[in-house]
């Protein structure tokens, strides 16, 4: 019966292929956008680790100016990172499983003159637990220890695209790269890591890729490494300048994220944070009322609009589209059906039931939603491709907006419900014809 | 005229018709929307910095050999990197400064007028030389610009005076103040003092050093994270370091932009090739900034194309229908001596009824959404013209796709009212 239904809809949808096109096409152009942003908004949102969505934290202290809040929308907001002073302060905890304060500088490397010549690249100073606490895969050896955080030893990690760079794309384990003047020995290679945002580090762009290069944080000491990224002051120098004034100044550049394993800890390491505060209130810092925040990756990546403003109104002025394509649909196809009332009238007439004529319909409305949906699907696959080239040329990322299985599904789902909403009316209003009228008229 | 039969058509038909009017409305209120939308970009796109903008090329000098670490050196390069670049053909103007327009943040500090006992005001704080302002072609409406010895002595004076950490008093501030002359654009001037006379007044920031402006340049607009895009600050010190390279902005003649562009990389590696060099035109800089703006833009235009496209091919659709519902009766009052005239205007009416019932609900709607955006975008209110605009389009467009249908139904001979009955 499915099958004799699809036949009549697909001779149907035959005899006026001019109309076809034009109802398909229609509703097609709506599924296609409707989806694309759906995708776009999705590429922006979706978690970029999941598996560690209620472990990871990251940590903010109000350290900032007592006559007015950190600037931004919200004046609750404390400011986005921590003064060096605290970053190490806190990571003095013995409460999370992992931990790590964290920073990007801008440095040169110097390859092998045969190489090339020397290049400066963005470097992320991080602790040992880096690694395993965003779960990173590495390709060739491993990160370093805990131990070689305190020395801190020379040791660096390179990305794969880094390790093709500098050594061709061998094992470089044990291996040497010279960075602003010191030596650091390889001790692993990360095999592709490319969370869709980078989570890490909110502050400038974040859909950028992870750093290239990665060494232990407390080399921003006897490197005198200042940060790439934003760093945000107030209040008066203290009279202290040059490197060692920043570092005990209240201008806040790093970044601190732990690994609380379960609710105790969490409870535990906000104590802890309370009493750092309150302990450094005595030495008259944090002159504001105290306001830490722990906040999950999806709750910081909220506070910080990853997504941004633009996809919103896109996804809602596409689905408005989706919306008046459906409305269009029902007229196109009332029309239809309407038209063809005296046929109708001669099948109801030789025994079809009112069911019979409405489910042929629905069939029908489902079969040009699929199409429909289809051809929506490559649409928005070529809207995506056109944003990712936009992308790349903007920020170096290529595969950044992909149409992925939840957004699949999604399309299959808005094909199917735009088919039925707008078939539902025209197909009742077909099988309601009294075939009466029509057959005097033949 | 035909509104009786019209009318009475349209209440016997009412979910044909009705849908006619939501399409028009939603069409109505995503199209004013998506106008606005644009805009509004384009208002913000178009905003001008005040600079020669299209002419102005930064150049960043990063060193790694290891003599760049000493400031005298370093001193003595930036001072041949400037000669060898005013030397290349086509260069107007160029200056060491930190300033760069249109990346979309920079730097900033805080002052308030001396003696004054309200808040500390942000404002955005670069470092140039005597040539910047020409570089940039900035325009100085009072006061006057760093003369080449001021800047040669403030810079010496600010690197001495950071060279060591500062006696502080027992208020934790710096004991000894130190005075620096300033330029400050019209727009923190006129925060600063309300009279906006702010030539030869000082500021204070939250050390306590103190500012005297020199002089107030007009305009400054370069976009930042917080809302101090025309409030700056420019003060005379030699730009760069070791970490972060000995940035250049240089100004250009239009005619030979681009040979000066092409030129710059080798003259400078010429006169010291332990760096690298990066160069950019503002122009290029500024796309990246307004580059998911200008994106934006060009999308919404292509949502109101296809909207208006496809809310046309309903109405297209739905007067086909009508006719060919109607072919007898239309035959019929021919017959009974219609003109052809007589039956275009017919359904040309009926779509202009049911058109502006769809505006007027559309009306409605747009504010709706406007309120709706207004939320999540923070955009802007609704004007009226421009939903007036709208209603004329929707009109025009709603009458153009009744026109081939209707004039099908206006040929229906005479003679089909006979047959068939």
């Amino acid at each position: 019966m499915f099958l004799h239904n699809l036949r009549i809809a697909w001779k149907s949808l035959r005899r006026n292929a001019l109309l076809t096109a034009l109802i398909i096409s229609g509703i097609a152009l709506g599924i296609g956008t409707s989806t694309t942003f759906a995708a776009v908004r999705h590429a922006f949102a979706r978690h970029p680790i999941p598996e560690k969505s209620d472990v990871l934290h990251y940590v903010r202290l109000d350290s900032w100016d007592p006559l007015k809040p950190y600037p931004g929308d919200d004046p609750t907001r404390p400011p986005t990172q921590l003064t060096y002073r605290d970053a190490v302060g806190v990571m003095q905890s013995r409460i999370p499983a992992r931990q790590s304060a964290m920073f990007k500088t801008n440095q040169y490397v110097y390859p092998d003159p045969k190489v090339g010549r020397p290049f400066r690249e963005t470097i992320r100073m991080c602790f040992a637990d880096f690694f395993p606490m965003f779960d990173i895969p590495f390709r060739y050896g491993s990160g370093w220890d805990r131990k070689a955080d305190l020395g801190p030893e020379p040791v660096v990690v390179l990305s794969t695209t880094m390790n093709d760079k500098l050594f061709g794309g061998v094992n470089s384990v044990g291996k040497t790269v010279r960075i602003a003047g010191r030596d650091f020995r390889v001790v692993g290679v990360l095999a592709d890591w490319n969370p869709n945002v980078k989570f890490y580090d909110l502050t400038q762009n974040a859909i950028g890729t992870p750093e290239e290069i990665f060494l232990p944080f407390h080399f921003v000491q006897p490197m005198q490494l200042r940060t790439a990224g934003n760093s945000d002051g107030w209040g008066t120098s203290g009279g202290l300048s040059g490197f060692e004034g920043l570092l005990q100044s209240e201008t806040c550049w790093i970044q601190m994220w732990v690994e609380l394993p379960n609710r105790p800890a969490v409870d535990q390491y906000r104590d802890f944070l309370a009493a750092y505060v309150l302990d450094q209130k005595k030495h008259g810092r944090f002159p504001r009322p105290l306001n830490n925040r722990l906040s999950t990756v999806k709750e910081w990546m909220d506070d910080q609009n990853v997504v941004p403003k633009q996809a919103n109104t896109m996804l809602i002025v596409s689905l408005l589209f989706l919306a008046v394509c459906a409305v269009n649909l029902v007229g196109l196809l009332l029309g239809k059906f309407l038209a063809r009332a005296p046929e109708i009238s001669v099948r109801r007439a030789l025994g079809a039931s009112r069911a019979d004529i409405f489910l042929q319909h629905i069939v029908e409305c489902e079969v040009i939603g699929v199409i429909g949906g289809v051809l929506g699907l490559l649409l928005s696959l070529a809207g995506l491709a056109g944003l990712n080239a936009w992308l790349k040329a903007t920020a170096t990322r290529s595969d950044f907006f992909q149409l992925d299985g939840p957004m699949v599904l999604l399309a299959v789902g808005l094909s199917l419900a735009a088919g039925l909403a707008a078939g539902l009316y025209p197909a009742w209003r077909t099988c309601r014809i009294a075939p009466a009228i029509h057959l005097k008229v033949q | 005229m035909e509104f009786g039969p019209i009318l009475r058509a349209i209440r016997r038909n009412k979910v044909r018709y009705g849908l006619i009017v939501a399409e028009v409305a939603l069409t109505l209120a995503v199209v004013a929307n998506c106008v606005h939308m644009i805009r509004e970009a384009r208002r913000e796109m178009a905003i001008p910095s005040g600079f020669d903008d299209a002419n102005l090329i930064r150049v960043t000098s990063t060193p790694f050999a290891e003599a760049f670490r000493e400031d005298t050196y370093r001193d003595n390069e930036r001072q041949r990197d400037l000669e060898a670049l005013r030397r290349i053909p086509g260069v107007i103007a160029a200056s060491n400064s930190n300033f760069l327009p249109w990346q979309g943040g920079g730097s900033s500090t805080e002052t308030r007028p001396l003696g004054s006992r309200g808040e500390m005001l942000r404002n955005q704080m670069y470092s140039v030389d005597e040539a910047t302002l020409a570089t940039l072609d900035a325009r100085l409406i009072e006061g006057r610009n760093f003369t080449k010895e001021q800047v040669r002595s403030d810079a010496e004076r600010l690197r001495a005076l950071f060279a060591t950490n500062r006696p502080v008093g027992t208020d934790g501030k710096p004991r000894d103040k130190f005075t620096q002359d300033v330029v400050v654009s019209q727009a923190f001037a006129k925060l600063l003092f309300a009279d906006g006379k702010a030539l030869g007044k000082l500021l204070e920031d939250s050390d306590g050093d103190q500012y005297q402006i020199i002089g107030v340049i007009d305009r400054f607009y370069n976009p930042y994270g917080w809302p101090i895009h025309e409030y700056v600050m420019f003060f005379a010190n030699n730009a760069g370091s070791f970490d972060f390279g000995v940035p250049y902005l240089v100004r250009a003649d239009p005619a030979r932009r681009g040979a000066v562009t092409a030129a710059i990389e080798k003259a400078l590696l010429a006169v010291n090739n332990g760096r690298n060099l990066r160069v950019r035109s503002i122009t290029e800089i500024k796309e990246q900034f307004q580059s998911s703006s200008s994106l934006l833009v060009r999308i919404l235009s292509l949502v109101i194309f296809l909207l208006i496209f496809v809310t046309s091919l309903g109405i297209v659709g739905l007067t086909t229908f009508s006719v060919a519902e109607r072919t007898r009766q239309i035959g019929t009052r021919r017959a009974l001596g219609a003109q052809k005239g007589d039956i275009l205007r017919y359904f040309l009416l009926e779509n202009w009824i049911v058109t502006t019932m769809g505006l007027t609900l559309g009306v409605v709607m747009t504010y709706a959404l406007n309120v709706l955006l207004v939320s999540t975008l923070g955009a802007v209110k609704m004007p009226v013209g421009l939903v007036l605009l709208g209603i004329a389009l929707l009109w025009l467009a709603g009458l153009a796709a009744t026109f081939f249908p209707a004039l099908r139904g206006a040929r229906v001979a005479p003679a089909i009212a006979t047959r068939n009955v």
